[in-house]
């Protein structure tokens, strides 16, 4: 069955790619042809008609206007869409104690509205409950207890407007949705992960940019004996620059 | 130049001879640091000083917002015939500068009005349907099934022309047996690029990291190569954004007796620029 769809596809590329690609050129080259022969129709049938009367009546010209036209080189318009930041704050690892966590953040703009967004951080479980009272017990390694994230979001600009400080200085800015996937390495796996959150970006200038962010990021454990869903809620600020 | 001078007060005096020397090859360093670094950190700045495009309202006025969007209150109009440096673009937006030295943010529709000095229309690339059928690239994020496990993955296509483009697409799939990322380069071939809802071909070749969970027997990470085939549809929404479907074949030329196979599934919103 398998097989059947593989081969399928691979026969339709196939005939496709030179198929379509030269048949496409055909239709162009004809509809060029077209017009060649109509153009060449129109100079032919032109001159019987508009000629004569110009010869007879009309007075030379006297004056042969030379103007040469400015010819303008368009510099490129730089778009500053890309949005590149670093960011500090706290995650609440669930059954791990809440930690310090640091991490970058890339951005893409790509309407006022809408965003990309791709992020990683990094922070560290602290020791469970279980582990406290037990005394000696160790759950995990120390390199089992490193807590990384990275993800793809979308983010949604919503409640834009302007901020300001006394009456000279007014700032845009903006609350944000995200939501996206992306993993976690944590206790020896790699789980995957959906965070979800919220945001308010302030821009003192074009391309300056302070966030302040809280996510949650949502994935199965079974770490502490049930399989369970955890949740881990991430406070950060971070400065971003618009590149 | 102030910096330099301010970082020569702050030396003290030479006290001996002997580490002249030394010390006037640092000042030197200091000295070259701070002319140079300045400058590397200007030279982008001036560079676009230098390079903003003048255009000229041919309409009745250009109207000029307080920030990027269309709520942003309107402060400022350009009348007819007066000229705009264009500072840079940010999504649908254009910062520009008037003669009088007023900052304001124009829209891509207002700025579409506009003249160059010869008379030209401002032509730049839009977010519409005929920047669906025919653009430089495209970027966009992927749910899905690799094989049977949660995939997330990326990827970025660079156009040669409407139909044919290369593409890039890097992934992580996360199981209940194994984890892994997978990278894959090729080209896709999209059939009728006018069409709202275009389908398209690939063709390429990847690479596979496999990770094994820990549990099970002879469990050895493995980096493998594989080739793809597969097909999909893109379908326009607005502005610039699709959603794309596709399905991708794999076989994964395993060091084992025999290659496997790898069926790639997913879903996702993408852009174009």
């Amino acid at each position: 069955m398998e097989t059947g769809i593989r081969i399928l596809l691979l026969t339709a590329l196939l005939a496709a790619l030179p198929g379509c690609a030269s048949v496409r050129d055909w239709f162009h080259q004809r509809a060029e042809r077209r017009a060649e022969r109509r153009a060449a129709e129109a100079q032919r049938t032109e001159p019987r008609e508009s000629e004569p009367p110009q010869d007879e009546s009309a007075p030379p010209r006297v004056i042969e206007p030379e103007v040469s036209r400015r010819k303008i080189t368009v510099p490129r318009i730089t778009s500053s869409n890309v949005e590149l930041g670093l960011n500090y704050g706290a995650l609440s690892i669930e059954d791990f104690g809440t930690n310090p966590v640091y991490g970058i953040t890339i951005g893409y703009h790509i309407t006022e509205d809408f965003f990309f967004q791709a992020e990683t951080g990094r922070s560290r479980g602290g020791r469970t409950s279980f582990e406290t009272l037990g005394g000696n017990i160790q759950l995990l390694t120390e390199s089992e207890r490193r807590f990384t994230y990275y993800d793809l979001s979308l983010g949604y600009n919503f409640l834009p407007g302007e901020a300001f400080i006394g009456r000279g200085i007014a700032m845009t800015n903006a609350f944000y949705l995200l939501g996206g996937i992306g993993g976690t390495d944590f206790a020896g796996d790699t789980k995957f992960t959906v965070n979800f959150g919220a945001g308010y970006r302030i821009v003192p200038a074009d391309w300056l940019a302070v966030h302040v962010t809280v996510q949650d990021r949502v994935f199965q454990s079974s770490l502490l004996g049930t399989t369970k869903l955890t949740n881990n809620l991430e406070a950060r600020i971070g400065t971003t620059v618009f590149f | 130049m102030a910096h330099s001078t301010s970082t020569t007060r702050s030396i003290p005096p030479f006290r001996s001879t002997e580490c002249r020397p030394e010390w006037s090859a640092r000042l030197r360093k200091v000295a070259l640091a701070s002319l140079v670094l300045p400058a590397l950190l200007l030279a982008p700045a001036l560079a676009r000083a230098r390079e903003s495009l003048q255009v000229f309202v041919a309409q009745p006025y250009l109207e000029l917002h307080t920030g990027p969007g269309r709520g942003y209150p309107v402060f400022h109009a350009v009348p007819r015939d007066a000229s705009v440096d264009v500072l840079f673009r940010r999504t649908e937006w254009f910062k520009v500068r008037t003669e009088r030295g007023v900052e304001g943010w124009a829209s891509q529709a207002e700025m579409l009005k506009t003249v160059l000095a010869d008379g030209s229309p401002f032509v730049f690339s839009l977010g519409d349907r005929a920047g669906f059928t025919s653009h430089r690239g495209e970027m966009g994020l992927f749910a899905g099934a690799w094989g049977g496990a949660n995939y997330v993955s990326g990827y970025a296509s660079l156009s040669f022309n409407p139909q044919l483009a290369l593409e890039g697409a890097v992934g992580q799939f996360l199981g209940r047996f194994s984890n892994g990322v997978t990278g894959d380069l090729g080209l896709t071939h999209v059939i009728v690029p006018e069409a709202r809802a275009s389908p398209f071909l690939m063709l390429g070749v990847g690479e596979v990291h496999t990770e094994p969970k820990a549990t099970l027997v002879q469990a050895t990470n493995r980096t493998e190569s594989m080739a793809y085939v597969g097909g999909g549809v893109r379908i326009y929404l607005a502005r610039r954004f699709f959603v794309r479907g596709e399905f991708k074949a794999h076989w994964i030329l395993t060091k084992r007796n025999r290659n496997e196979e790898a069926d790639e599934w997913k879903l996702g919103f993408a852009f174009f620029f």
